[in-house]
């Protein structure tokens, strides 16, 4: 018993010693993990590789300055194949391992399907201007929503005393909100809309721009993103028609420039934010950091940065943010922080407990491409 | 412009694509019975070779040349190494080792050309040919000309030469096939190749009018499979099945709206198919 006695102390201490220097390690190596769910094979991967590459960006410059708030960052990337079942099996995985933040860098389906999965945190940040969460949930939106755009082309549509507009849309989920917001907006300001829709897999786009663009329709837009946009910009040049046409936002990249170039039509219009054409910013500090964000981009990976790397990093911006707050793990307080702190950014983010979008249409600019560079659109005569 | 006139040209060249894919299908299941899931790829790396050539500097030609013959020893790559040494195997498994392949040509065309798409210049260029209301690029009716020009010398040189015969005929019993003569090996490399110089066609020809990625080879195939089924199989009915199905697409398209061209189009498929089994359901001997 006495020698249970003696022994005891010194076993403590052993124990001590032993763990002790296991446990300074561990504290040290504690890190933010955070989460992205992107589409980087597949039909959307244009997009999904686009926003991958400002998060691998950001959280490669944060490590390299030793992490955010003591803490380096470890990034979980998840491949949907822009197919919400695997979306939804990424988000629970990352939720499981205690991501912090989820980067909703994936479209519409996808989103909508993760979106139940984020009700008590933690939270998912949306580049999308097609999902808008509501304002009772952890989801924020980094981008003007698709209504606000679509709000930036009836005005600059009335600027230029137009009252009619032909639009060319997919039948995809993107496409349905891209009506949606056009028959609410356009109906709203009193715009005659000429829709038709197109299929994903079509070899041709006649038939629908002939459809809507008439002689009586002085501008045609297309909401159509990626290969079925070089499809209908093409198929516009083939019909030899006039009217300027818009093109979205997710078009506003030198991919899609290298390959409309010699076959655009007279005028090529985009919707896009500002902050893709600095200049125009009118906020100083917004336009700093977009130039410094461009150059950056251009210098670490040798290309032009577009529309989708800009609404990447207005994502990663909100990110840092709410990694530098007193604890990034209370999600409610993080909440009420978005909803009352206005997050620098390329545009700066504000978010309120009544709206967790963080830009709106004053953001969001029309854009014309003038030799291989987008620039302010001139008016429509 | 005439909505009618234009869907007419946009069903033209649609159903030159589905005619140029279903040929090439129907040609190689009609000489190794195998359904080759992977024939929509020799469109896919067609466009991308090509696309990357001529952005590399190269002659649009020269490019274009190269790509054919990239896309033409995949074809006849396929059955050489892959599916002639397992041709003891079921059909079944073998149709999924040539899906199987075409997963392997998306994730070696993502690796060298990326996620974006791409293409290439027409190779006629010119004002479109106005006509009725409609207007219709060169290319265009290039494509229109080729593509039902080249299925339908595909199909004659089939049903009336005897070396079209003689591939039909290494289908239908290979053995018997051998025992009178017929190599049934050299029939259906042959086979292969033509399917693959079919699908590189379509790709020469479509895409600078559109644009391909690493994903476009099994949406070609699935589009060829549409119009071989609606056919039988048979070289000659995809030259209709093929029309009809463009036109048909671009009619719906315009009058009825996109979204319901998937519903209708799987509907006729269906209807065909029942058309086709009443042969098989009350005794028919008819063999595609």
């Amino acid at each position: 018993m006495r020698k249970f006695a003696l022994a005891r102390p010194a076993a403590l201490a052993a124990a001590a010693v032993l763990l002790a220097p296991a446990a300074t390690p561990a504290a040290a190596q504690e890190v933010w993990r955070i989460g992205e769910v992107a589409p980087l094979s597949g039909p959307a991967a244009t997009v999904g590789t686009r926003l991958n590459k400002v998060t691998k960006m950001w959280v490669e410059e944060a490590n390299a300055k030793g992490g955010i708030a003591g803490r380096k960052i470890e990034l979980t990337t998840c491949n949907d194949e822009n197919k919400p079942e695997k979306a939804v099996a990424c988000a629970r995985d990352m939720i499981e391992k205690g991501a912090v933040i989820i980067f909703g860098n994936a479209l519409t389906a996808s989103l909508r399907a993760i979106q139940p999965l984020v009700k008590s945190g933690p939270i998912l940040l949306i580049p999308s201007p097609n999902v808008v969460p509501g304002a009772d949930t952890y989801g924020f939106q980094v981008s003007p929503s698709d209504v606000d755009i679509t709000e930036a082309i009836a005005e600059f549509l009335k600027a230029n005393k137009i009252d009619k507009i032909g639009m060319v849309a997919a039948t995809d989920a993107s496409g349905e909100v891209g009506v949606a917001s056009a028959r609410k907006v356009f109906g709203d300001e009193k715009i005659e809309l000429r829709l038709a829709r197109i299929d994903l897999r079509a070899t041709d786009a006649s038939t629908q721009l002939a459809r809507v663009a008439g002689s009586d329709i002085k501008v045609v837009y297309s909401s159509y993103t990626g290969g079925g946009a070089i499809t209908v910009v093409k198929s516009f040049k083939n019909l030899g028609l006039a009217q300027p046409l818009i093109v979205s936002y997710g078009n506003i990249s030198d991919a899609f420039v290298q390959l409309v170039k010699d076959v655009k039509p007279p005028r090529l219009l985009g919707t896009g934010v500002a902050g893709i054409v600095p200049e125009i910013v009118k906020d100083p500090g917004d336009r700093a950091r977009s130039q410094a964000f461009l150059e950056a981009y251009a210098k670490r990976y040798a290309e032009r940065p577009d529309m989708i790397n800009l609404l990447g990093k207005a994502a990663v911006d909100v990110a840092e943010a709410i990694l530098k707050t007193p604890n990034p793990k209370d999600y409610p307080a993080v909440k009420t922080f978005l909803e009352s702190t206005p997050i620098p950014s390329v545009h700066t983010q504000r978010f309120s407990a009544k709206s967790h979008v963080g830009l709106d249409a004053s953001s969001v600019i029309i854009v014309e491409l003038k030799g291989e560079t987008w620039v302010k659109a001139d008016p429509v005569k | 412009m005439n909505l009618f006139t234009q869907s007419v040209i946009s069903g033209l060249m649609t159903g030159a694509v589905y005619t140029f894919l279903g040929i090439g299908l129907v040609l190689v299941y009609r000489t190794a019975r195998i359904l080759n899931l992977a024939h929509g790829e020799t469109f896919a790396i067609t466009g991308v070779a090509a696309a990357l050539l001529a952005g590399a500097g190269l002659p649009l030609g020269a490019a274009l040349g190269l790509a054919i013959l990239i896309s033409l020893a995949f074809a006849t790559g396929l059955h050489r190494f892959v599916l002639r040494p397992r041709a003891e195997w079921p059909a079944g498994t073998l149709i999924l080792i040539t899906l199987g392949a075409a997963f392997v040509v998306r994730g070696v065309l993502i690796l060298l050309a990326g996620t974006d798409p791409l293409s290439f210049p027409v190779m006629f260029e010119g004002p479109p040919v106005r006509f009725a209301g409609g207007a219709m690029p060169l290319q265009g009716i290039a494509l229109v000309v080729l593509g039902f020009g080249v299925s339908a010398g595909v199909g004659i040189f089939l049903a009336a030469t005897r070396a079209g015969k003689q591939l039909l005929a290494a289908a239908e019993n290979p053995y018997a096939a051998e025992l009178l003569g017929v190599n049934v090996e050299r029939a259906r490399i042959t086979a292969y190749a033509i399917g693959g110089l079919l699908g590189a066609l379509a790709g020469v020809l479509l895409i600078p009018l559109i644009a391909v990625d690493f994903q476009s080879g099994l949406a070609m195939t699935l589009r060829g499979f549409i119009a071989a089924a609606i056919s039988g199989m048979s070289p000659v009915g995809v030259l209709f099945s093929g029309l009809g199905l463009g036109l048909f697409e671009a009619m719906v398209g315009a009058y009825l709206g996109a979204l319901y061209q998937d519903p209708v189009m799987f509907c006729v498929l269906i209807l065909v198919a029942l058309w086709q089994s009443r042969n098989i359901r009350f005794g028919g001997s008819r063999r595609a």
